[in-house]
């Protein structure tokens, strides 16, 4: 009985730690940045903005998705940018080609499963650390992209295309529709699934994953896969938003992915991180950029401010 | 005798866990004081305290007749204080030397470029000098478990210790690493080296111990003399009740059939081809000394090392095992033998530990339901006695017996035809070993059949129907549960 009491008491102390550590204290800083910037700029805080923030940070969610799951794992994908370049092309060519935004797009999408199954392969079976297959990956898919269009966009592509990056339901953007229902499927699918326990079994130990019988090959593979679609799914909304394919566009995509990722209190050592976690670290980065704009803050100045934001945060979430 | 070390009324808890609440503890001189106490008593938590690992709340420390404050464990280890952990900290990848002089290696220049060679033969002494037959230059991941623990102990005397603390040292080891472990205690004591002693196995506190003293739930119960102190006393005070039968008798007896066999079986991992028997509701022990192949057999019938040659029959029907997701499917549990890398998910809590090998259970049309997730874990953990039962809790924050409970637990809330345990009882203290050792009489007294691997020949003759004795990966002898006492399983053992 006694310890039993014990237990709900530490577990309701170390549940509020818990959550201001994780969660809610982002969520606190979220607050304050929306609350500083309303008072700055009297453009921020009105529903067309609120919206026009959950636009712009769409297209970093729906990869920083992919990222908390190769993170769970362990592992580092640093080619996501160059994947999305790559597969923005691959679809406005065979948009191009076909006429078809649904065949477009499924070609797209098949490019980004494909180079991710090749990170995957490497990284699993060859037994090569991800950040190096990946890293090799990022010239690679960026290479291939600027080799194919010799540099130039691929521009004029039908105006219908441009819905998914550019268009609205309502008031609301639909790359932001898209990003939600990626995030409700990757929460689903982490929380509600045996693949998100395995995912976090194998980040937090992939030794005793193994003897658990899991099969841990597989779901690396399948892990690296599914950032590869999601980078895809991120290059395709960018083409359509400019309407055009840019061999380079998304550079540097990975940091502000990988950043929204550690915000949100992943860990890079695998087997600690939520969907949720990343969606207010995306949000929160996304507040920043859309603020400091607003109030005018020289671009040059904003990348120090966050990566300063950035440092502080992971500072203050560390464990002692 | 001099005190070298006094605490007053140390506290220390975690959110809202009294891990210690006003202990009162003092070393003499020379001495080795064992420090007992059930799983979860506070044994771990106060040598961390007195290593710097954790910062008590309250309370003083005495060293050497001065107030000190322990600032973190390189400041314990320059005030004389070496501890080795219960849980090892060796680098796997490094070699035996290089763990050994971990961050106190011999230099050749102002640089602090590591002079190789010295640091080989200084190893080598130091190896020597103990009797201990280990290759210095092998990678530690090579060595037994056994094997491990004593280079701990051999990397904590790098330093001229005044003060050593062993959390549970013996964990792991054979009945000949012990021998060893306690020649080189009696060789410190000489050289004025003051021990505490932490152990589940209370019988090693008469061989080595001056005093001990017992702590329940985080408080002080006694501190006795050793001499003119019986292990029933020990006990009384630990968990407040006596234990009667440390190994309850079973009800049931094996059946006729035979539900596991191997023939000519051998993994790649396995010095020699394997036969054997498991009958429905059969406690089958394998023993043996350290590096005798006992893990390696469970290890590849597990499906973890791959297969060379050989047949596996269920229910006398071949199986083809080629990963532990087939054995699994055959419905063979494993409990391996190392919690910390081969068992526990440690920065995971403990819902996710009790069912991550039995997601099945819990699933509802492929959707996780988590009512019954939490209902099969509870029970488990209820059953085992795991404390504090907190689902929530990362496994991490449990002392080593509840780690230990846990890893036994993730494969019981199945319903295995098989299961292998590879030293289920490492690190459990007495009354919980018994409560593990009745479960395993229900499970085959339900017809499960069960293989038991230990290097603890004790728990060997106090458990198993059948015993097979390995050396050098192979069956050196089979025993009856009447024959196999320690000293007949020791003899076979040692190759007598
Ligand atoms: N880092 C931590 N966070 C939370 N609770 C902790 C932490 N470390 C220890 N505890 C708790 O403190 C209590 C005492 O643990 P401790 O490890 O000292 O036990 P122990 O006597 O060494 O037990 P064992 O025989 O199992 O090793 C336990 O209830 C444990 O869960
Ligand atoms: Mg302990």
């Amino acid at each position: 009985m006694n310890e039993n009491i014990i237990g709900i008491n530490s577990s309701k102390g170390n549940k509020i730690r818990k959550l201001l550590k994780g969660e809610l204290g982002l969520i606190l800083i979220l607050v304050v940045m929306l609350l500083v910037f309303s008072f700055l700029s009297p453009y921020f805080f009105t529903s067309r903005n609120l919206l026009n923030i959950t636009r712009q940070v769409s297209i970093t969610l729906i990869v920083a998705i992919g990222m908390t799951f190769i993170i769970l794992t362990g592992e580092i994908d640093l080619s996501v940018g160059s994947v999305a370049a790559l597969v923005g092309v691959a679809t406005a060519f065979t948009l191009k080609q076909t006429g078809s935004i649904f065949v477009a797009i499924l070609v797209g999408i098949c490019f980004g499963a494909v180079l991710g199954l090749i990170n995957g392969v490497i990284t699993v079976y060859g037994k090569v650390q991800s950040f190096i297959v990946t890293l090799a990956m990022l010239g690679i898919a960026r290479g291939i992209a600027l080799v194919w269009t010799n540099g130039k966009p691929i521009s004029q592509l039908p105006a219908n295309f441009s819905a998914m990056g550019a268009g609205y339901i309502g008031p609301v953007p639909i790359s932001t529709i898209i990003a939600a229902c990626v995030f409700i499927a990757a929460y689903f699918y982490l929380n509600k699934t045996k693949h998100g326990v395995y995912i976090k079994s194998i980040g937090a130990n992939r030794e005793a994953a193994k003897l658990s019988a899991i099969p841990v090959n597989k779901y690396r593979l399948l892990v690296f896969i599914i950032i590869g679609c999601l980078a895809a799914l991120g290059g395709i909304v960018t083409t359509s938003r400019l309407l055009s394919a840019q061999p380079t566009a998304s550079e540097g995509l990975e940091m502000s992915v990988i950043a929204a990722v550690i915000l949100g209190g992943a860990s890079l050592s695998g087997g600690v991180g939520t969907v949720l976690g990343t969606l207010l670290g995306a949000m929160l980065i996304g507040v920043i950029d859309n603020g400091m704009n607003l109030i005018g803050v020289s671009s040059f100045f904003q990348q120090i401010v966050k990566g300063v934001i950035i440092l502080v945060a992971v500072l203050a979430k560390r464990e002692n | 005798m001099k005190e070298v070390l006094v605490l007053e009324k140390i506290s220390k808890s975690f959110g809202g866990i009294h891990a210690l609440e006003d202990v009162d503890f003092s070393l003499l001189e020379g001495e080795v004081h064992a420090l007992l106490g059930e799983n979860g008593a506070g044994k771990s938590t106060l040598i961390k305290i007195l290593t710097g690992v954790h910062q008590k709340d309250s309370g003083k420390i005495k060293l050497f007749g001065k107030d000190v404050k322990i600032l973190n464990p390189v400041d314990a280890r320059y005030k004389g204080i070496a501890a080795i952990y219960q849980e090892l900290s060796l680098i796997e990848d490094l070699s035996v030397a290089e763990n050994i002089f971990l961050g106190n290696e011999p230099t050749k220049d102002i640089l602090g470029t590591v002079n190789r060679k010295e640091l080989f033969d200084l190893a080598s002494q130091k190896l020597k000098k103990f009797n201990i037959d280990i290759n210095p230059s092998i990678k530690i991941s090579e060595l037994g478990m056994g094997q491990k623990r004593i280079i701990e102990i051999i990397k904590a005397l790098a330093i001229d210790a005044k003060i050593l603390l062993l959390d549970e040292p013996t964990t792991g080891m054979s009945k000949v690493e012990i021998e060893t472990l306690f020649k080189i205690m009696k060789d410190l004591k000489k050289h004025n080296v003051t021990m505490i002693y932490i152990s589940h196995h209370l019988e090693e506190v008469f061989s080595v111990c001056d005093r001990a003293t017992v702590l329940r739930d985080g408080k002080n119960v006694k501190t006795f003399e050793v001499e003119n102190l019986a292990i029933p006393d020990l006990v009384q005070a630990m968990i407040g009740r006596n234990l009667n039968d440390e190994f309850p008798k079973r009800r049931g007896k094996p059946g006729d059939g035979i539900i596991f066999s191997i023939k000519n079986f051998k993994s790649f991992n396995m010095k020699h081809e394997i036969d054997l028997d498991l009958k429905k509701g059969e406690i089958l022990g394998i023993s043996g000394i350290i590096g005798s192949g006992k893990s390696e057999l469970a290890l590849g019938l597990f499906g973890v090392d791959k297969k060379e040659k050989g047949k596996i029959y269920i229910e006398n029907k071949e199986v083809n095992i080629k990963n532990p997701g087939d054995a699994k499917k055959e419905k063979i549990a494993f409990i391996p033998e190392d919690r910390k890398t081969q068992g526990l998910f440690l920065n995971q809590n403990l819902l996710l530990n009790l069912t991550v090998a039995n997601m099945e259970l819990v699933l509802n049309n492929g959707v996780i339901n988590s009512r019954k997730r939490k209902e099969l874990s509870t029970i488990t953990a209820e059953k085992l006695k795991v404390k504090p039962l907190d689902l929530k809790m990362q496994a991490q924050n449990l002392s080593g017996g509840n780690q230990q409970k846990i890893v036994v637990g993730k494969w019981l809330c199945g319903v295995p035809k098989i299961i292998i345990f590879d030293e289920p009882t490492r690190g459990i203290d007495v009354g919980a070993k018994t409560e593990i050792y009745n479960l395993i009489n229900e499970l085959a007294d339900k017809g499960t059949g069960i293989i038991i691997i230990s290097s603890e020949f004790k728990e060997i003759s106090g458990v198993c129907d059948r015993i097979l004795v390995f050396r050098n990966g192979k069956v050196a002898k089979e025993m009856s549960a009447e024959e196999a006492t320690t000293e007949n399983i020791l003899t076979v053992a040692l190759g007598g």
